[in-house]
């Protein structure tokens, strides 16, 4: 066994935290609250020329060729930092469509991906809020080399800025997985949604919409399995990014109680406040375990569906608990919209249901154990 | 033992029902956001009508504008304004500031603002936290200098919720720096448009402006408005933390919280329409409805028991951190049940339950802070009520 980061590992590390530091500071995060575009796409594009959007894009494609592993410790850091930034949507994207695309598709959209012309994000989800790929209604007729799209997706994040949806439809019964393009395209029309997670989240509905034959990745089962793959990987991603959140949220705590004082001493002295702490900074490690075991499963072979279920299980459950500890053990001025400890909370939130929430992946898990 | 209420209990709960499904406009969900000058139109219109059916404060005396019932029929009445989330009466005079009052202030005092209180003319703020004095409010270093026919007020509280509506406040004061911390402490009113005193809004993480820092700069206070004696404002400021700390508010939120999930989950008109093929959300629901009512009756004990002359301070604490910590519960599962609809702010597009469930959750993230923190209660509990040694 090997608990530690390898030395690429240590060095994404390293070079993240001291660029989140700089460009996604809570000021950042919070004028992107906020709605502002140009903030995002600043984010976004430093991201970019950083390379992240490349970091698991295959080298034949002209990625960099790491692993979910890596990726993981750089989604750590981001959550950490509230980045507002697409990396989970274009990495999870381009995991699914290493595996799933075919040899021209790939060649077609993962060099763009990784130079950031273009932007895949997950439409996953429709009206019932289900991630259950067998749900999917959104429905798609064929004609000669194109499907005709009609029905909304919801909670699409970053839709729109995306310049394509990774969405599952059905064709008639049979389900497929495409990725269409939506940017200035006609017959999507895109509702904005006042969520919590501080980064544009918006249902995109399709008004018989035209999609080329070639797009689709996957059909049948496959398309299920590919899908079901898409919310795994998502799934461990946004536990990477609640994993980093949640220690982000301990260090702060620590801090501040530490030197809050009251009668003559640090509250951090109480053991009230202590036992907050400590079953704070056991969750968050219990998590942070659990998501690199899950993100160490990933390969271009397969993944383990049930690591990625106790991942996400432990985050959505721990993590947000975390911060609402994390708030107690603050008092009054942590209940401010000033301090930023809501911020964090209104993400981890967001983040608690964003591919599956617990109860979804203790069916999951459930299923796998035979049950 | 008997778990019903009286004839008189439950006509008067009828009354009241009657009255605020009249009052309040239709399809109300609250809770009233009172910076909101509509929403403080219909808070005093609703206390107008409230005092004038003498129900603000039925358990106080006839002479200072009561109806000499029991406390149960006050909780009766803060049951029933928190179920339906109206706003309309000021905790901080009727439920804290009068009956302390009542027990320190001199007749004068008591005729000057007991009646006001009762007929919901002015309204109260409580103004005893500051920055460096929250759960060890002992430490308050706010002052008033005796300037012979008046004192000087310097200083500054917080967390102060009202103050921006506020027409009084009744404050902790530091009178003796020489004293030991308690010792020289006294309880002040302060008139909120006295010159000097600077109400300053601060924002709450449910983006709502509930409370204020208030700065006071050589603020002029006669000094026929210190209450009890000088330097012993320590006694009379924890009494009215005593009235202060019940649950009934967050029991009766929390009931009705679990109802609105109840109808969500029955309902044909939910979005998240899987709800109702699941077992474990019937049961989740039913095991939040035990917490619900089993908080709901340590509240009816606390005012059993001040009904009968006792001041149970430790069941006070427990219904405190049972209401607070049960209402939490059921909004939690609200958001579970909600799933994805359930981070969506008020207002936005496709929101579920128009987005109350989160604002209400953000919001009452409060409730374990305020009024003693869920810690200093449970060390109330452990120690004046188990009698577990202090060290
Ligand atoms: C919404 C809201 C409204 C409010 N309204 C008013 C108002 O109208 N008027 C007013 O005067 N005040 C008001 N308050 C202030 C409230 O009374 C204080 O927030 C509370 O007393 C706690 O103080 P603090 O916030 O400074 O936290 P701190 O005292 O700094 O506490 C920080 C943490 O340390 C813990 N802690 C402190 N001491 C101990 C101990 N001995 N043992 C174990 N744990 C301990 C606390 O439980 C908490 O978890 C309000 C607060 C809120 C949130």
């Amino acid at each position: 066994m090997d608990f530690g980061l390898t030395e690429t590992q240590e060095l994404i590390r390293s070079s993240a935290r001291e660029f989140l530091e700089q460009n996604s500071s809570p000021e950042v995060v919070r004028v992107i609250a906020s709605g502002d575009d140009e903030a995002i796409s600043t984010l976004w594009k430093s991201v970019v020329d950083l390379g992240w959007s490349s970091l698991t894009v295959s080298e034949e494609h002209s990625g960099a060729g790491l692993t979910f592993s890596d990726l993981a410790v750089l989604l750590e850091e981001l959550g950490a930092h509230l980045a507002p930034t697409p990396l989970v949507e274009s990495s999870i994207s381009v995991w699914i469509i290493e595996r799933y695309g075919s040899d021209s598709l790939k060649s077609e959209l993962l060099p763009q991906i990784s130079s950031g012309e273009i932007l895949v994000t997950p439409a996953i989800v429709e009206r019932d809020a289900s991630w259950d790929p067998e749900s999917t209604r959104v429905a798609a007729t064929q004609s000669d080399s194109s499907l005709i799209v009609s029905g909304e997706k919801r909670f699409v994040a970053f839709g729109e800025r995306a310049t394509h949806a990774l969405t599952l439809v059905r064709i008639y019964d049979q389900p497929a997985l495409a990725v269409i393009p939506i940017w200035q395209a006609e017959n999507v029309e895109k509702t904005p949604l006042d969520h919590a997670s501080g980064v544009p989240v918006c249902s995109l509905s399709f008004n018989e919409f035209e999609v080329g034959q070639s797009n689709v990745l996957a059909t049948g089962n496959t398309a299920i399995e590919a899908a079901k793959e898409l919310i795994a990987v998502g799934s461990v991603a946004r536990s990477a990014q609640l994993a980093g959140l949640g220690r982000a949220v301990v260090n702060a705590t620590v801090d501040y109680t530490a030197n809050r004082e009251q009668f003559g001493r640090a509250v951090g002295s109480f053991q009230a406040i202590q036992h907050h702490l400590a079953e704070m900074a056991i969750a968050s490690k219990q998590v942070n375990h659990l998501v690199h075991v899950a993100a160490r499963s990933f390969s271009r072979d397969g993944y383990s569906i049930e690591a990625a279920a106790r991942a996400k299980i432990a985050a959505s459950d721990k993590i947000s608990q975390v911060c609402w500890t994390a708030h107690q053990c603050h008092g009054a001025i942590g209940f401010t919209w000033e301090h930023n400890l809501h911020l964090y909370t209104r993400r981890a939130l967001a983040w608690k249901t964003d591919y599956g929430d617990s109860a979804f992946h203790q069916s999951i898990l459930a299923e796998a154990l035979g049950l | 033992m008997r778990f019903d209420f009286t004839t008189e209990e439950k006509e008067f709960k009828n009354q009241l029902s009657s009255f605020l499904d009249e009052a309040l406009p239709e399809d109300w969900h609250g809770p009233a956001d009172e910076s909101r000058d509509d929403h403080w139109a219909l808070n005093q219109q609703i206390k107008r009508g409230l005092a004038e059916r003498g129900w603000l404060v039925m358990s106080w005396p006839k002479e200072y504008g009561g109806a000499d019932s029991s406390p149960m029929m006050n909780t009766i009445f803060a049951e029933q304004m928190a179920y339906r989330r109206a706003p309309g009466h000021d905790r901080f005079g009727t439920r804290m500031f009068g009956p302390t009052l009542m027990r320190f202030g001199t007749e004068e005092q008591r005729k000057k603002y007991l009646g006001s209180i009762a007929r919901g003319e002015i309204q109260w703020c409580q103004g005893y936290s500051e920055p460096n004095s929250g759960s060890d409010l002992a430490s308050l270093q706010t002052r008033a200098i005796d300037k012979g026919d008046y004192f000087e007020v310097t200083g500054a509280k917080i967390w102060t919720s009202l103050a921006h509506r506020a027409d009084m406040m009744f404050m902790l004061v530091r009178t003796d720096l020489d004293a030991t911390p308690h010792k020289g402490i006294s309880l002040l009113m302060v008139d909120m448009k006295a010159p000097g005193v600077e109400v300053n809004p601060i924002i709450n993480m449910a983006g709502v402006h509930s409370f204020n820092q208030v700065v006071f700069d050589q603020v002029k206070v006669p000094k026929e408005n210190l209450i009890g004696d000088m330097n012993d404002g320590w006694r009379a400021g924890m009494t009215v933390l005593n009235f202060e700390r019940s649950g009934i508010d967050y029991a009766a939120w929390a009931r009705a919280a679990l109802e609105e999930l109840i109808d969500y989950v029955k309902s044909e008109d939910s979005e998240v329409n899987s709800l109702k093929s699941d077992p474990t959300v019937g049961r989740k629901l039913a095991e939040l409805q035990v917490e619900v009512e089993a908080a709901r009756l340590m509240c009816y004990d606390v005012s059993y028991r001040q009904g009968k002359g006792e001041i149970p301070s430790s069941e006070a604490s427990m219904s405190k951190v049972v209401a607070t910590e049960t209402y939490i519960k059921v909004l939690d599962y609200g958001l579970e049940l909600l799933g994805m609809y359930g981070v969506l702010e008020p207002g936005s597009n496709q929101a579920e339950l128009q987005g109350r469930f989160f604002k209400l959750r953000m919001f009452y993230t409060s409730g374990p802070i305020l009024a003693g923190t869920n810690e200093i209660q449970k060390n109330i509990i452990a120690q004046r009520g188990l009698g577990l040694p202090r060290k």
